[in-house]
C-alpha cells in the first residue's frame, strides 16, 4: 500500500464516519434549534431504529423476499425504521418534553436523560445485552480506487445519507413548514403571533429528527453487521459534539461539524498515537468554541456582553 | 370508590418482593456485571453457576443441604462491586463466584477476604488480584503472562512470523495481554513489533486504525479486544483486503463472535483453554442450552461452571462449610472440569496453558498445542 | 414566578393518553427479541411501564382527591404546605433528628447496609459540591466527575509515592481539584448554558482519558492499588506514659463516621456560602447574567470561583473514596456517574441542600433496595426520572430562595443585597 491509496483510503474511512456523525448530528440540530433542548434520547431513537430495521429485514429475509425484491427490501427496511422512530419520537416529546416547555430547563435535560435511561434499558431487557448479527445485505464485495478499497455497502451508505441531507435541506428551506420551522427556531413568540402552528412545528421537528437517526441507525447496522442496545451512546456524543461545533441549530453546520468529526479522528488515527483519539475530538470542540462560540456556521448566539 | 380501586391497583403494582430464608443451605453468591457493557458476559457467569448448581443436584448433591444462588451487580464498578460483595455477606454465602473485570474482584476481595469467605474468579486476570497474599481467593481462568506465552509461542513456532501488529482496547485485561506478549517477543527477538495501537472500547469502526496496519504490512494482527470489537475488527479487516493472519484471545471467545464476524471470523485464531471431550462437558453444554435456552455457550459460562463446581465438590469432599478446611481441599486436590484439569498453586492461580483455536466453517476447533507444539 | 409543580386536569390527561400510547409504541422493542413474538418478556417489560405510570397516577388521584383538599391541599399547593409544616419547626430541631438517625443508623444496621449509607454519603458530598455550580451559579456541568477523579488520584498518587498520610493530601487535592475546577471554567466563560455542557462534559472524558492513557504515572486501566487508610492520632497511656497513638479508620462503622463528617462539615460549608454575599451574587448570576454583571456583580471571577467551589468538595468525597476502596481505576470515573450526581441536584431541587440530601438517599439507596429485580431497576428507574420531572419539575424540595417573588422581599432584604454586591465588587 503506497502513501497515496493509503491516503484516499483514509479519506473514504473519514467520509463514511463523517456522514454518519452528520446524519444523527442533524437531529440534535433540528431539536435544539426549536426547543432549545438536548435531546439525550436521540441516541436511544437511533439504536430502536435500527432495531426496527433488523427485525423487518429479518422477518423479509424468513419468507424470501430479499433475494426476489432488493430494492424494495431497503425502501421498506429504511422506510419502516423511519416511519417508526419518528412517531416514537412525537410520543416521547408529549409524554417527557412537552410538559416541560416552560420548566426549568435542568428539568428538561434531566427528563431526557430518563427517556435515554428509559429506552436503552427497555431494549436491552427486550433484544437482550448481546450484540445481534444483522444480516449481510452488501457483503464484503467492492472497487478499489487507487489501492484504496471502497465497499458496495459503504457506497450505497455514502450516497444515501448524501440524498438525505440534501433532501432535508430543500425541506427546511423551500417548503412553508420547513419556513415554519426556521421562524419557530429564531423566535416562538413571534412565529405564533404570525399564525405559525408551534406545536405542528415541534411535531414535525420530532418526527424528522428522529427519523434521520433511525436512518443512519440502519445504516450503521447494515455496514459494521452488528447492533447493541448501548450501541447509541458513542454515537450520541460525537454527534452532539459535531452539532455543537458545526454550529447548533444550522443544518449545514451539523453536516460540516459531523464531516470534521470524522476527519479528526481518522486523520489522528492514521497519523498519531491513537489512543489518544478521542481526547482530540474534544480539544478540537473546545478550541472552536472558545475562538467561536457559536460554532462554525452557527449564528452569533453568545451571551451578549456589556 | 372508583379512585380507591385505582388506589388499590397501584399500591398493588408498586408491592416490592421478599425473600425467603431456609434452614441449613450451601449460599453461593456471584459477583458478575449484570448491567452496563459487560452484561452479557456476566449474565454467562450467573447462568453458568446456576447451571453447576442444577448438574451438582441431580447428581445427588450434598446430603443434608439445600443449595441456593444469590446474584450481585458488580456492574464492572469499584464502589458497587464492593456493596455486592458485601450484600453477599450479610446473607451469608459460603463461597463467591466473581467478579468478572479485574477493576471489581481487586476492591471487592477485601471485604471478602476480610469476612473469610472463598472467593473464585471466573475471569480477572490481573496478577493483583492473586498476589495480595489473600488465602481463600482462586483463580479459574489463567493470568496474562501464561496466555500471552501461548500467543507468542505460536507465533515463534507454529506461524514463524517475521512481524507483528498489537492492538488493544486499553482496559485492564487487553493492556495485561499486550504488555506480556510485547515482554516475550521483545526477550526472544524472533520477532518484531512494528505497531503497537489502541481502540476505544464500544467504538464501531476502526478502519482508520486497521488501514494504518495495512500500510505497515505486518504478517500478523494480534486483536487484544472483547468480542463485540472482535467480530466487527474482522469483518473491517477483511473488507479492506489485510492479508494478514488475525490473532485474538478468550475474551473473543464467544459464538457470538461467528455470528457477527460471519464469513470474514473464518481464519481467525485464538487462544482458550483446552476442551477436552468429556461426558462431564457434554452433560454441561446439553443442561446449558436448555436451561437457557441459548444456541451456544460464551468462554466465561466454562469458567463460572467450573468454578461453582469445585467449591461445591470441595464443600461435599471436606464435609463442612467451614473456609479454610474447603480452602485446603481445593487447593491439595485435582479436579476434573468442564475446562481442563483444575489445579491450583500456592497463590491460588491454575496451572493451565492454553491452546490455540481456528474459526473453521463457523466452528472454534482446536488448531496447535503450545506445550507439544503438535497440530490437532 | 410560575408554579411549574401543578399540572392542569386536562393535561395530565393528556400525559397519561400518550405515556400509554408510547406503552403500545414500544411493542415491537420489547416483544420481538428475532421474528418471533414473546409474550412474557414484553408483558413484564409492560408491568414495570405501567407500574411506574401508575405510581404516577397515584401521586396526582391522591393530590385531586376530596380528603387530601381538604386536609392538606386546600387552597395553596401541596409544595408550600409541606414547607410551612416544616417551617413551624425550627430548623435545629429536625437537623438534630436527622443527625441523631444517622449517627445511629450504623449501630443498628449490618455491613452491607452501612456501606451503602457510606456510598449515599459520598454522592451526597459530590451532589452538594455541584449544587453550588449547578443549583447556585446555574452552571451546567456534565464532567463533574472528573474533579472526583482528581481527589482520588492526588491521595493514591502522593499516599503510593510519597507515603504521605491522608491528612496532607486532603489540602493538595482541594487546591489542585480548584486549580483545575478554574482551568476548566475559563475556556467556558464566554459560552452559553447548553454549550456548557458538551465542554464540561468533553473535559471530564479528557481526564478520564488522560488517567487512563498515562501509563508511566497512574497504571493506565490497571489502577492504583493499596493506599492507607486515613488514620487518626490520639494521646493514650502506654506503660511509657502518655503517647500518641493511631487509630486506622478501617472499620467500615469507623469509615462512615469519617464520612458523615465531611458531609455535615459540606452542608455547613454549602449552606454558609448560599447565604453569604458570594452565594447571592451567584444566583443573580444565575437569574439574569447581564442584570447581575450591570449591578457591579464581578460574574467573571464568580463564575471561576463557583468552579472552584464545586471542584474542591468533589475532591475531598474522591480522595476519600480511594482511601475507602484502597483501589482507583480510571473505569470508575465514566459519563454515567457525572450524569447520576446531577440527577441528584435536579432531583432533589437544584440549590436546596435538603433537597440534594433526599435525592441522595433516593437514588443511591433505593435502586440498592430493588436489588432483587436486577434489570427492571434501570428501565423503571429511567421511566420514573422523566415522570418525577414532569409531575415536579422544581425538584422534590424546592428551594425556598428560587419560590420568593418579588413581593416577598423586604425592601431592607434589597438593599442588603445592594450591599453586598459592592463588597464583592470592591474586593476584586
Amino acid at each position: 500500500m503506497d502513501t497515496s491509496s493509503f491516503l484516499v483510503q483514509q479519506l473514504i474511512n473519514a467520509l463514511f464516519l463523517g456522514s454518519i456523525y452528520a446524519l444523527i448530528a442533524l437531529g440534535y440540530t433540528m431539536v435544539y434549534g426549536i426547543i432549545e433542548l438536548i435531546n439525550f434520547a436521540h441516541g436511544e431513537l437511533f439504536t430502536a431504529g435500527a432495531f426496527i430495521g433488523l427485525i423487518v429485514l429479518a422477518a423479509l429475509q424468513k419468507y424470501g423476499f430479499v433475494q426476489t425484491h432488493f430494492v424494495l427490501t431497503l425502501f421498506l427496511v429504511f422506510g419502516m425504521a423511519m416511519a417508526y422512530v419518528g412517531v416514537l419520537g412525537v410520543a416521547i416529546e408529549h409524554v417527557a418534553y412537552k410538559p416541560l416547555r416552560n420548566a426549568s430547563r435542568l428539568a428538561a435535560i434531566l427528563s431526557a436523560l430518563g427517556m435515554s435511561i428509559f429506552l436503552s434499558n427497555g431494549m436491552m431487557l427486550s433484544q437482550g445485552v448481546s450484540d445481534r448479527a444483522y444480516p449481510a445485505l452488501f457483503g464484503l464485495k467492492g472497487i478499489t480506487i487507487i489501492g484504496a478499497r471502497i465497499t458496495y455497502g459503504q457506497v450505497f451508505i455514502i450516497i444515501l445519507s448524501l440524498l438525505l441531507m440534501v433532501a432535508l435541506n430543500m425541506f427546511v428551506n423551500w417548503t412553508k413548514l420547513g419556513k415554519a420551522m426556521r421562524a419557530t427556531a429564531q423566535n416562538q413568540v413571534m412565529a405564533r403571533m404570525l399564525g405559525i402552528n408551534i406545536d405542528r412545528t415541534i411535531r414535525v421537528t420530532f418526527i424528522i429528527g428522529p427519523a434521520l437517526g433511525a436512518a443512519a441507525g440502519v445504516m450503521v447496522g447494515m455496514y459494521y453487521g452488528s447492533v447493541r442496545f448501548d450501541m447509541g451512546f458513542i454515537y450520541m456524543i460525537k454527534a452532539f459534539a459535531a452539532a455543537i461545533l458545526g454550529g447548533i441549530g444550522s443544518i449545514p453546520g451539523a453536516v460540516l461539524g459531523g464531516m470534521i468529526i470524522g476527519g479528526v479522528e481518522v486523520a489522528w488515527s492514521a497519523f498519531l498515537p491513537s489512543a489518544w483519539k478521542d481526547v482530540t475530538t474534544f480539544i478540537v470542540l473546545i478550541l472552536v468554541l472558545y475562538f467561536k462560540p457559536s460554532g462554525i456556521l452557527g449564528e452569533d448566539v453568545s451571551e451578549t456582553r456589556v | 370508590m372508583r379512585k380507591m380501586g385505582i388506589l388499590v391497583l397501584c399500591l398493588a403494582v408498586a408491592v416490592g418482593f421478599s425473600s425467603m430464608a431456609a434452614a441449613k443451605t450451601l449460599k453461593i453468591g456471584t459477583l458478575s456485571p449484570l448491567t452496563g457493557p459487560y452484561a452479557q458476559d456476566g449474565t454467562d457467569i450467573l447462568q453458568g453457576v446456576k447451571t453447576a448448581v442444577a448438574v451438582f443436584q441431580k447428581a445427588g448433591g450434598i446430603p443434608g443441604y439445600k443449595i441456593e444462588v444469590i446474584p450481585g451487580d458488580s456492574a464492572c464498578d469499584g464502589g458497587k462491586a464492593t456493596m455486592a460483595a458485601n450484600n453477599l455477606i450479610n446473607q451469608g454465602v459460603n463461597g463467591v463466584v466473581g467478579a468478572y473485570c479485574s477493576s471489581a474482584t481487586i476492591p471487592s476481595s477485601v471485604p471478602l477476604n476480610e469476612a473469610n469467605i472463598i472467593q473464585i474468579t471466573p475471569a480477572s486476570t490481573h496478577t493483583d488480584v492473586t498476589a495480595r497474599g489473600f488465602k481463600q481467593i482462586f483463580r479459574m481462568c489463567p493470568r496474562d503472562d501464561v496466555q500471552a506465552w501461548s500467543t507468542v509461542k505460536f507465533l515463534e513456532d507454529g506461524l514463524k512470523v517475521k512481524t507483528l501488529a498489537l492492538i488493544d482496547d486499553r482496559q485492564t485485561y487487553t493492556v495485561g495481554l499486550t504488555e506480556n506478549i510485547t515482554k516475550f517477543v521483545n526477550e526472544d527477538k524472533k520477532i518484531k513489533i512494528v505497531a503497537l495501537e489502541h481502540i476505544t472500547p464500544g467504538d464501531k469502526d476502526f478502519t482508520a486504525v486497521l488501514t494504518k496496519l495495512k500500510k505497515l504490512n505486518p504478517d500478523a494482527i494480534y486483536m487484544g479486544v472483547y468480542q463485540p470489537e472482535g467480530s466487527l475488527m474482522v469483518r473491517q479487516a477483511k473488507a479492506l483486503g489485510i492479508k494478514a493472519t488475525l490473532l485474538s484471545e478468550d475474551a473473543v471467545y464467544h459464538p457470538k463472535f461467528i455470528e457477527v464476524g460471519g464469513k470474514a471470523a473464518e481464519g481467525t485464531f485464538l487462544t482458550y483453554a483446552k476442551a477436552p471431550d468429556t461426558p462431564e462437558r457434554r452433560n454441561f453444554e446439553k443442561t446449558y442450552k436448555k436451561m437457557w435456552n441459548a444456541q451456544a455457550i460464551g468462554s466465561y459460562g466454562y469458567y463460572a461452571y467450573d468454578s461453582a463446581m469445585v467449591f461445591m465438590e470441595a464443600v461435599k469432599k471436606a464435609g463442612t462449610t467451614d473456609t479454610n478446611k474447603v480452602a485446603a481441599t481445593i487447593r491439595d486436590n485435582t479436579w476434573n472440569g468442564v475446562s481442563g484439569k483444575i489445579k491450583f498453586d500456592e497463590k491460588g492461580d491454575r496451572k493451565l496453558a492454553h491452546i490455540i483455536w481456528i474459526v473453521k466453517d463457523g466452528k472454534f476447533v482446536p488448531y496447535w498445542d503450545p506445550m507439544t507444539e503438535k497440530y490437532f | 414566578m410560575k408554579q411549574g409543580s401543578e399540572m392542569g386536569n386536562g393535561e395530565f390527561k393528556k400525559f397519561i393518553i400518550y405515556s400509554l400510547f408510547l406503552g403500545v409504541l414500544i411493542l415491537p422493542m420489547v416483544g420481538f427479541p428475532g421474528t418471533h413474538f414473546e409474550a412474557k418478556r414484553a408483558f413484564i417489560v409492560w408491568g414495570v411501564f405501567v407500574g411506574v405510570l401508575a405510581l404516577g397516577m397515584l401521586n396526582q388521584v391522591v393530590r385531586q382527591s376530596s380528603i387530601y383538599q381538604k386536609t392538606l391541599g386546600g387552597p395553596q399547593s401541596f409544595n408550600r404546605r409541606v414547607t410551612k409544616q416544616f417551617q413551624k419547626i425550627p430548623v435545629r430541631h429536625w437537623t438534630l433528628i436527622l443527625l441523631a438517625a444517622v449517627a445511629v443508623y450504623p449501630l443498628l444496621a449490618n455491613n452491607y447496609m452501612v456501606d451503602v449509607g457510606i456510598t449515599c454519603l459520598i454522592y451526597i458530598v459530590l451532589g452538594l459540591g455541584l449544587n453550588i455550580v449547578v443549583g447556585l451559579a446555574g452552571l451546567l456541568d456534565l464532567g463533574y466527575i472528573a474533579f472526583y477523579a482528581v481527589g482520588a488520584y492526588t491521595y493514591s498518587l502522593l499516599n503510593l509515592h510519597f507515603g504521605m498520610s491522608f491528612w496532607l493530601c486532603l489540602p493538595i487535592g482541594i487546591l489542585l481539584g480548584a486549580i483545575l475546577g478554574c482551568v476548566i471554567g475559563y475556556p467556558t466563560l464566554r459560552m452559553r448554558g447548553d454549550y456548557l455542557a458538551i465542554v464540561t462534559m468533553g473535559f471530564g472524558e479528557i481526564i478520564r482519558l488522560v488517567l487512563n492513557n498515562w501509563d508511566s504515572l497512574t497504571k493506565g486501566p490497571n489502577g492504583l492499588l493499596g493506599m492507607a487508610k486515613p488514620s487518626i492520632m490520639y494521646p493514650a497511656f502506654s506503660n511509657s506514659g502518655l503517647e500518641w497513638a493511631t487509630y486506622s479508620l478501617k472499620s467500615l462503622h469507623a469509615l462512615y463516621y469519617f464520612i458523615l463528617l465531611i458531609a455535615v462539615l459540606t452542608v455547613i460549608g454549602v449552606r454558609r456560602l448560599d447565604q453569604s454575599r458570594i452565594g447571592r451574587a451567584w444566583v443573580a448570576i444565575r437569574e439574569d447574567e447581564v442584570a447581575a454583571e450591570l449591578s457591579g456583580v464581578p460574574t467573571t471571577w464568580l463564575k471561576l470561583l463557583a468552579y472552584a467551589m464545586g471542584a474542591a468538595f468533589a475532591s475531598v468525597a474522591g480522595a476519600f473514596f480511594a482511601a475507602k476502596l484502597s483501589y482507583t481505576n480510571p473505569n470508575f470515573f465514566i459519563f454515567m456517574e457525572s450524569c447520576i450526581v446531577l440527577c441528584i441536584v435536579v432531583l432533589g431541587g437544584a440549590g436546596s441542600i435538603p433537597g440534594v440530601i433526599l435525592a441522595g438517599v433516593l437514588l443511591i439507596a433505593v435502586p440498592e433496595v430493588f436489588r432483587e429485580l436486577q434489570d427492571y431497576r434501570m428501565f423503571a428507574f429511567g421511566l420514573a426520572m422523566a415522570v418525577m420531572m414532569v409531575l415536579r419539575p422544581e425538584g422534590l424540595i424546592p428551594a425556598t430562595r428560587r419560590k420568593l417573588g418579588l413581593s416577598d422581599i423586604e425592601t431592607d432584604t434589597i438593599g442588603e443585597l445592594e450591599e453586598s454586591y459592592q463588597a464583592v465588587d470592591s474586593r476584586t
